[in-house]
C-alpha cells in the first residue's frame, strides 16, 4: 500500500518534471528562432514555417509510434530500414514499367504492408520474446536487403502524378502531409489518455512485474504497438516519399536514429513507463529545425560541421538529463 | 505458473529463431554475389582463367549497375574471366574492407575496387597485395600505395571544369554575376572533395564573377539534398545555381528548385546517371547533366585488371589496348578513360540507365 503511494507520488514528481523538459524544449527553441529571426528575418517567412514542417511531418508520424515502443520498455531500429521497403515496394507498384497498379491500391498495399512487417517485429517481441533490439536489428540490415532485391540495381524514376499527389498536393492551403501529421498526433493523443490500450502501455511500461501480476495482456499490448509503428512508418513513406520524383535504394537510410533521437529528446525515459506526446512533437520540430536555422545565420561552409556537433550535444543532453532522473528514482 | 525448464527451452527456442535470422540475413549481405562472366565457353588460347572480384562503393546504384554491365561485357569478350560484382549495401567503408579481405581469402585473381574511404580500406587492399593479387582501383582512388593502377573515368579537373563551365554556359556566359551552392555527397568522400577543389580553383581563376556562397553534404540522402535546396534558396534570395556533384545530390537538388516554381531562373548542374534526370530536362529545370561512359568504366576496368593477371600490362607502359576501345592512355599508375559526356534535351534519350 505504501510503495503504491510512493509509486504515486514519485509519479506526479516525474510528470512535473517531464512538463519541465518540454518547457524547457519549448523556451530553447523560441530562443533560438529569435535569435535567427534577428539574424535573418527571412526565417519566419510563411513558406519557411511550412516548408520545416512539412520536413518535420514524416518524422513526427513515425515517432508517435515509436514513443508508445519506448515507453513499454522496448525499442524499435527497423523503421528506417522498413522506410526504404515501403517506400521501394511503393515505387514498384505504381511504377508504370514494373507492375503499373492504381495509386489507390498501392497506397491501402503499403499500409497493410506496413502493418504486416511491424506485426512480425511485434511477433518475434512479445510470443517468442528475442529481445526487441535483437529482433529490430536483425530486420534494420534484412531490410535493407530486401530493398535492394526489389529495387535490383536500379531506381524508379516514373512515379505517375496520382501518387505525387501525395507528397506535393495541399487541402485548404495546407500539404497533406501535415493534415495527416496532425491526424496521427490527434489519433495518438486520444489513444494514450482516453484508451485502455493507452492506459496499459504505461503501466506495462513503468511496472511489467506489477502489470503481469495484474493479468494485463502485456504480449498484446506489444504486438499491437509494435503492428502500429508499422502502419505509422507505411503512412509516413507514403506522404514523404512521393516529394521526390526519384526512389533511390537509400530512403530512410538514417531514419531509426533521428526517429529514436527525437523521442528521447522530447523526454521518454529509454527504460520505458514514462513520454510525453508534446514533448516529442516540440523535440521533432527542433530536430528538423537545427540545420535549416544553421544555414539562415549563413555562417558559410563551416555550418556543415556546427549542425553534427550541436545535433551530437542534444542527444547527449537528453540521456544525460534521463540518467539523472533515473539516479534520482533509484536513491 | 511457468517452470525454469520451460522457461529455457523458451530461451533456446528464441536463440534459435535469432540464429536461424542471423543466417539468413547473413547469407544475403555480404557474399550473395552475382557470378557473371563466360559460362562454358570453351576457354581461350590463354588457358588460364581469371576471377576478378569487382567492387563498387554500394550496391544497387544505377551509377554502379551500369559500370557492372560494361564489365560484364569485357569478361564475355574476354573468355577466361569470372566476373564476380559484389559490394556493401549500404555504402560502409569498413563492410568494403572487409568484402577485400574475404574476397583476398578466396584467392581471386584480381579484385578492382572503388573505395568508400581511401584510408580506411588500404590496409585489406595492402594485405590482399602481399597475397600476390592484383589491387586495382576504379571510379574512386585509394592511398597509392594500396594498389598497382586506378582506372580513371577521368581526370578530376577535367570533371570539375567540365561542370563548372557547363554551369557558366546555362547562367548565360562569364559575365553574369551569380552566388552558386554546391551539393555534395559526404564531406569525407574522396572524389568529391578533390573536385570541390579543382572547381574553386576554376571558379577564382577563369570565373571570378562566380561566387561560392556555400557547400552542404547530402550524406547520399536524396531527401536531405532537397532541404539544403530548398533553405539555401530562401536563405540565399539571389543564389542562381547548384551543383549536385553525386547521382543521389542531384536530382534532390533539381526537385527543390522545380517545386519552388524557379525552374529556368535557378540552375542546376552535377553529376547523375541519365535516366533520373531525364524530367527534369525535358522540363527545363536542367539544362545540362554531366558524366562519363559509365559501362566504358567498367568495361576499361575489367580489361585492366585481366591484362595484369596475364602479365600484358606492365609498370612503364605508357599505352594499353583496351578490346573494343582502342588505345588508352597510361599516366603513370593512372589508366584514362577520356572525356566526360555531357547530356542535354538533344541526346539524353539516348542514353537508357
Amino acid at each position: 500500500m505504501k510503495d503504491g503511494f510512493q509509486g504515486l507520488r514519485l509519479g506526479k514528481w516525474m510528470l512535473g518534471l517531464l512538463k519541465q523538459r518540454a518547457a524547457g524544449l519549448f523556451c530553447f527553441t523560441f530562443l533560438a528562432l529569435g535569435l535567427v529571426s534577428l539574424i535573418n528575418p527571412a526565417f519566419l517567412a510563411w513558406g519557411n514555417l511550412r516548408d520545416i514542417a512539412v520536413q518535420a511531418a514524416p518524422v513526427c508520424i513515425i515517432s508517435c509510434g515509436l514513443m508508445l515502443v519506448l515507453v513499454l520498455g522496448e525499442i524499435d531500429i527497423s523503421v528506417g530500414s522498413m522506410m526504404g521497403v515501403l517506400a521501394a515496394s511503393m515505387g514498384a507498384m505504381v511504377s508504370a514499367t514494373r507492375w503499373g497498379l492504381s495509386p489507390w491500391i498501392a497506397v491501402i498495399l503499403t499500409l497493410i504492408l506496413g502493418t504486416l512487417m511491424g506485426a512480425l517485429n511485434g511477433w518475434l517481441i512479445a510470443y517468442l520474446r528475442v529481445p526487441s533490439i535483437m529482433v529490430t536489428l536483425g530486420m534494420l540490415t534484412a531490410l535493407r536487403g530486401v530493398t535492394e532485391v526489389i529495387m535490383g540495381g536500379t531506381w524508379i524514376t516514373d512515379l505517375p502524378p496520382g501518387i505525387r499527389y501525395l507528397g506535393t498536393g495541399s487541402w485548404m492551403g495546407l500539404p497533406i502531409c501535415l493534415w495527416v501529421c496532425a491526424g496521427v498526433i490527434v489519433l495518438s493523443t486520444w489513444l494514450i489518455h482516453r484508451t485502455p490500450l493507452g492506459r496499459r502501455i504505461f503501466a506495462i511500461g513503468s511496472q511489467p512485474r506489477a502489470a503481469h501480476l495484474a493479468g494485463l495482456p502485456i504480449q498484446r499490448v506489444k504486438f499491437l504497438v509494435f503492428a502500429w509503428t508499422g502502419f505509422l512508418t507505411a503512412l509516413a513513406t507514403l506522404v514523404s516519399v512521393p516529394q521526390l520524383s526519384v526512389v533511390d535504394s537509400g530512403i530512410g537510410v538514417g531514419m531509426e536514429l533521428l526517429v529514436v533521437t527525437c523521442v528521447v529528446v522530447g523526454g521518454t525515459s529509454v527504460s520505458g513507463g514514462t513520454g510525453h506526446l508534446s514533448g516529442v512533437v516540440f523535440a521533432v520540430l527542433l530536430m528538423t529545425m537545427i540545420s535549416t536555422l544553421l544555414i539562415f545565420m549563413k555562417l558559410g561552409e563551416n555550418a556543415t560541421y556546427w549542425s553534427r556537433a550541436i545535433q551530437g550535444l542534444f542527444i547527449l543532453g537528453a540521456i544525460l538529463l534521463d540518467h539523472l532522473v533515473r539516479s534520482k528514482k533509484s536513491s | 505458473m511457468k517452470s525454469r525448464s520451460e522457461a529455457s527451452v523458451q530461451g533456446v527456442y528464441s536463440t534459435l529463431t535469432l540464429l536461424a535470422f542471423g543466417l539468413i540475413f547473413g547469407a544475403c549481405s555480404p557474399s550473395e554475389n552475382s557470378q557473371i562472366g563466360s559460362e562454358s565457353e570453351s576457354i581461350l588460347s590463354s588457358g588460364k582463367r581469371i576471377t576478378i572480384a569487382l567492387i563498387p562503393k554500394k550496391k544497387g546504384l544505377p551509377y554502379f549497375t551500369s559500370c557492372a554491365s560494361g564489365a560484364e561485357e569485357a569478361a564475355r569478350e574476354l573468355g577466361n574471366v569470372d566476373l564476380i560484382y559484389d559490394g556493401p549495401t549500404d555504402g560502409s567503408p569498413e563492410k568494403q574492407a572487409s568484402m577485400i579481405e574475404q574476397y583476398a581469402l578466396k584467392g581471386v585473381d584480381v579484385i578492382a575496387v572503388s573505395p568508400n574511404d581511401p584510408e580506411v580500406v588500404a590496409p585489406a587492399m595492402r594485405k590482399a597485395r602481399e597475397k600476390g593479387i592484383h589491387v586495382i582501383t576504379w571510379d574512386a582512388d585509394a592511398v597509392t600505395d594500396a594498389r598497382s593502377y586506378f582506372v580513371n573515368q577521368s581526370t578530376a579537373q577535367a570533371i570539375a571544369y567540365g561542370m563548372v563551365d557547363t554551369m557558366v554556359q546555362d547562367l548565360g556566359g562569364p559575365e553574369v554575376k551569380a552566388q552558386v551552392a554546391i551539393v555534395t555527397a559526404y564531406l569525407t568522400a574522396a572524389n568529391q572533395n578533390i573536385w570541390i577543389e579543382h572547381m574553386k580553383a576554376r571558379m577564382a581563376d577563369t570565373y571570378p564573377n562566380l561566387d561560392l556562397v556555400a557547400i552542404k553534404p547530402s550524406d547520399e540522402d536524396q531527401k536531405l539534398a532537397f532541404k539544403v535546396t530548398q533553405d539555401l534558396m530562401k536563405a540565399y534570395p539571389d543564389i542562381k545555381g547548384f551543383f549536385g556533384i553525386s547521382s543521389v545530390s542531384f536530382p534532390g537538388a533539381a526537385e527543390a528548385v522545380k517545386q519552388a516554381g524557379r525552374s529556368g531562373e535557378v540552375m542546376v548542374t552535377g553529376l547523375a546517371t541519365p535516366n533520373s534526370m531525364k524530367a527534369y530536362v525535358q522540363d527545363g529545370t536542367v539544362k545540362s547533366v554531366v558524366l562519363w561512359n559509365t559501362a566504358e568504366l567498367g568495361y576499361l576496368t575489367v580489361q585492366v585488371g585481366a591484362a595484369l593477371a596475364n602479365g600484358t600490362l606492365n609498370p612503364g607502359d605508357e599505352q594499353f589496348v583496351a578490346g573494343k576501345l582502342g588505345e588508352k592512355e597510361v599516366a603513370g599508375d593512372q589508366v584514362l578513360l577520356g572525356d566526360i559526356l555531357v547530356f542535354n534535351q538533344e541526346n539524353i534519350d539516348q542514353y537508357d540507365f
